[in-house]
């Protein structure tokens, strides 16, 4: 444990609706524990605003164990911050020094509108993966594990795009906010699996139109995306869906 | 729509399509180059190298034809997904950083509209410069051609266009440098274990067509050959 308390600088967006324009607003926090996780430092903050009788800052957060993907922070630019591998709720204050200015915004795109202040809609996530994100079976009682058998190969590579928390840092830190990396991890889990061959061809046409419907822009292969995800997703799930759509041809409407 | 336009007009197939048109271009580059390089066997190896395409004929136009709709449709593929951009994210970032690697972004691929753009105005000129110039003519064992090796040779005497010439050659190179690694990853050509070594050969590859294609300029310049 460290005792040394830091001052830290922050500029955060306020924005009060999605139809209002918003605006970097200064805080400074003089007593700031470095072991506190950054989502802490902001509770900390809006416990003081409350108590101010000011209104606190809105931001996202559930699990804070890097799992579920709620928390969406742009730090000084970078989606969840400096640490590779690393949602925002999992990064420390320790990463910081003292006296660090630090601008958190939230995710920005066209397809994430602002809700308020950093918290923003992704339900467009949600409407990728009803396009196609799923497996249509009618599931009766737990099927035998050993029942339908998996190469190693394939199912290590499922479960390296099975780890995709869909928190949508992929979009933010894209500079075209392209959602690829996103639709590319769910397509190819399932083309990975038994489970999801079936529908291979419908699935990845139905989801990569569905994301450029949504209003998530083009790639362009700066790979930014892999560098920004907590689940630290390669980059190989978009080339994996683009063979799957060029494999998908005869599905094309 | 046709199957074919919806594939073209879909995220994958526009980048399927830049990635193929791209590798199209650079093939043509190389082929180029190595064209290029008969320079250095003196004016009978440059000139009958030019006289040899020409006489290619109906072939010569099919290949300048093709070249001329995966030149415009590689620029405007390009521009579209530039344009896009500003589309997808209406408000951007206060502040902006790259994470750094695995990330490429870099001097090359955050330059790629920037750079693309200089090239296409540079191909304007270069043809202007040698293809549609009114060549002198050469005889070589009692055959008339184009003299191509005197135009080369009077072109790089001047210092401002050679100059011109090597810039943009180093901007060539940075367009590939990206472009190359980028057309194999568009086209799904990628593994987890391949994607490094790709992203190397590219790098490569984006060194010796810069290079190649400075040699020769530099080389009549200074008077080395």
């Amino acid at each position: 444990m460290s005792d040394q308390i830091m001052t830290i600088h922050l500029k955060i967006w306020k924005q009060n609706d999605p139809g209002s324009s918003g605006k970097l607003v200064d805080y400074t926090m003089d007593d700031v524990n470095p072991d506190m996780s950054f989502l802490e430092m902001l509770d900390w903050l809006n416990e003081r605003l409350m108590n101010e009788g000011k209104e606190p800052i809105e931001f996202d957060h559930d699990c804070r164990e890097g799992i579920c993907g709620s928390c969406n922070l742009v730090l000084n630019g970078m989606a969840h911050g400096p640490e590779p591998g690393t949602a925002v709720c999992q990064l420390h204050m320790r990463k910081y020094k003292d006296g660090d200015t630090i601008v958190v915004e939230p995710w920005r795109a066209k397809a994430f509108p602002i809700i308020k202040d950093l918290v923003v809609d992704r339900y467009a996530f949600d409407r990728i993966m009803a396009a196609g994100g799923y497996v249509s079976v009618n599931t009766g009682a737990p099927a035998d594990a050993n029942a339908l058998p998996v190469n190693k190969y394939d199912a290590d590579l499922a479960f390296d795009y099975a780890a995709c928390i869909g928190c949508g840092a992929c979009v933010a830190a894209c500079p075209n906010s392209s959602a690829s990396l996103f639709t590319g991890a769910k397509v190819s889990q399932l083309a990975h699996l038994p489970q999801g061959t079936p529908e291979r061809k419908r699935r990845v046409v139905k989801m990569v139109d569905k994301m450029a419907e949504e209003g998530f822009g083009d790639c362009s292969n700066y790979a930014e995306c892999e560098a920004v995800c907590p689940a630290e997703i390669s980059i190989t799930a978009i080339a994996e869906m683009r063979r799957e759509y060029a494999k998908a041809l005869s599905e094309i409407v | 729509m046709s199957k074919t336009a919806t594939f073209l007009n879909s995220q994958v197939g526009r980048k399927i399509a830049t990635g193929v048109t791209g590798i199209g271009l650079v093939l043509f580059i190389i082929v180029h180059l190595i064209g290029n390089l008969a320079y250095f066997g003196g004016p009978e190896a440059i000139n009958t190298y030019s006289y040899t395409l020409h006489q290619m004929g109906p072939l010569l136009w099919v290949v300048r034809l093709g070249l001329l709709a995966f030149f415009l449709y590689h620029v405007w593929l390009g521009f579209s997904i530039w344009l896009g951009r500003r589309r997808a994210r209406p408000e951007s970032y206060e502040v902006y950083a790259s994470r750094g690697w695995p990330s490429r972004q870099s001097w090359s691929s955050s330059s790629m509209i920037l750079t693309g753009v200089l090239l296409l105005l540079f191909v304007i000129t270069h043809l202007n410069t040698f293809a549609f110039h009114d060549f002198q003519t050469a005889v070589i064992n009692g055959v008339e051609m184009h003299d191509v090796h005197a135009r080369l040779t009077e072109v790089f005497q001047s210092p401002l266009y050679t100059i011109y010439y090597v810039i943009i050659m180093v901007l060539l190179g940075m367009h590939l440098r990206h472009g190359v690694w980028s057309a194999f990853q568009s086209l799904g050509w990628m593994s987890r274990n391949t994607n490094p070594i790709i992203y190397s050969v590219a790098f490569v590859l984006a060194l010796i067509i810069a290079i190649g294609f400075i040699g020769l300029p530099i080389s009549i310049y200074f008077g080395l050959v």
